[in-house]
């Protein structure tokens, strides 16, 4: 997915594997398959080009972290058991609490 | 039917008057959450005995539980029940511990369910878009908004936002990510699932919707105690206030002020650890708890053991 979204334009298999090449050693069919899972996932979406396909993905790195950032960070938090979060998002009145019990501690020490 | 009686009289004052005296407690959050769950489990193990208590009143209860699987046996071979069992209340009080086992089934069930599939859904999303950093130890999110959270399970996975690592310093970052990684390491998912079935199971007895409301809060407190045994509490607290500061406020709905405020107050003053004497306290607490209904019900039996008398 890193090398198709940097790309920005569609892209066929032999590409991708071309662009992979460098950082490792992998099977045509390798990258096809992935590919074609990431296809199905809808990730990618796919035109034909010749006997192959040009692959361009659905939604922009940045759209598709933010759609899962949303998710993971929505409300519900620690208590849906999915995630454990190391802070929770604050109301802004939760947020002035917050404040005025940290300035409380650091004015006693 | 005394037996009963004092059973129910116990699940009632438990199940109401427990969250009380668990807030007094002075307790390190480990035995405070084992507390909350076991009073959950004590209350439920005292409702179902005094349910099936009236159903053999002349015998005393450790013959009893021998009466009833005699009788169930018999029933299920086709006899007649033994003269001194009472038709309906064994049928009533059969009925209500099934009630109960089949809601703590489904809730147990459902909430599991959903938290796993939520669990491995999210893990599989998040790691085609994270890097993982060796370093880190986590994966790494290109994300503006500051976050660090963990995807536990046996596949456990600690995950920080590019906003987050903006935001804090080098031991800070460090520090946030022991405190996650412990509750990888320490399955605290289970006991925040464990916790969530006790509130769906009896949500109308205060007890559980309280250990519901107070367990997640009591593993954060847990968790900042396994990261400070590495880093400094002062620093733990610092990357809070940070993350606090850099994160914009959520509009609707937040859910983590109030213990927020408390982990900062316990990380800047820290409460002396538990003493030896607390802690085996606390252990007899718990144990007592889980241990009292059964006892209760076996001691008739007991006394009147030939051994004993």
């Amino acid at each position: 997915m890193d090398r198709i979204w940097s790309y920005g334009a569609p892209a066929s298999v032999r590409q991708v594997l071309e662009g992979l090449q460098d950082s490792r050693t992998l099977a045509y069919t390798t990258v096809m398959t992935v590919m074609d899972k990431l296809h199905k996932k809808g990730l990618l979406r796919r035109q034909p080009s010749g006997r192959a396909y040009l692959y361009e993905p659905v939604v922009s790195q940045e759209a598709h972290i933010a759609q899962i950032m949303q998710a993971a960070l929505a409300e519900g938090g620690n208590r849906t058991m999915t995630l454990i979060h190391f802070l929770e998002r604050l109301t802004p009145d939760e947020h002035a609490t917050l404040d005025a019990a940290i300035r409380e501690q650091l004015g006693d020490r | 039917m005394t037996g009963a009686l004092s059973l129910g009289l116990y699940a009632v004052a438990a199940g109401w008057g427990l969250p009380a005296l668990i807030g007094r407690l002075r307790a390190s959050p480990r035995v405070a959450i084992a507390t909350w769950l076991a009073g959950c489990a004590s209350v439920l193990v005292a409702v179902a005995l005094a349910a099936l208590q009236p159903a053999f009143p002349d015998h005393a209860i450790g013959d009893r539980f021998a009466a009833l699987v005699a009788a169930c046996s018999s029933l299920l071979a086709g006899h007649a029940l033994p003269p001194t069992a009472r038709p309906l209340t064994v049928a009533v009080g059969l009925a209500m511990v099934g009630v109960l086992v089949t809601r703590l089934c489904w809730a147990a069930v459902r909430v599991c369910w959903a938290a796993r599939r939520g669990r491995a859904e999210h893990r599989r999303a998040v790691e085609l878009v994270g890097r993982p950093s060796r370093e880190l130890g986590a994966l790494v999110v290109e994300h503006a908004e500051p976050a660090a959270y963990c995807v536990p399970g046996r596949r456990g996975v600690v995950v920080v936002t590019s906003g987050a690592l903006a935001a804090l310093d080098r031991r800070q970052v460090a520090a946030v990510l022991a405190h996650e990684r412990a509750h990888v390491d320490g399955r605290h998912h289970v006991l925040l699932t464990a916790a969530q079935v006790a509130a769906r199971v009896l949500p109308w007895v205060p007890l559980f919707k309280a250990t519901g409301a107070a367990v997640p809060g009591l593993v954060e407190l847990l968790a900042d105690d396994v990261a400070a045994r590495e880093h400094d509490s002062c620093v733990i607290a610092s990357a809070l206030i940070a993350l606090a500061r850099a994160s914009a406020p959520a509009s609707t709905l937040g859910a983590g002020g109030e213990t927020a405020v408390a982990r900062v107050k316990r990380l800047l003053s820290p409460t002396p650890p538990p003493t030896r004497r607390d802690r085996a306290l606390g252990a007899l607490g718990v144990a007592w708890l889980l241990t009292a209904p059964a006892t209760a019900t076996l001691l008739p039996s007991l006394l009147s053991c030939p051994v004993i008398a």
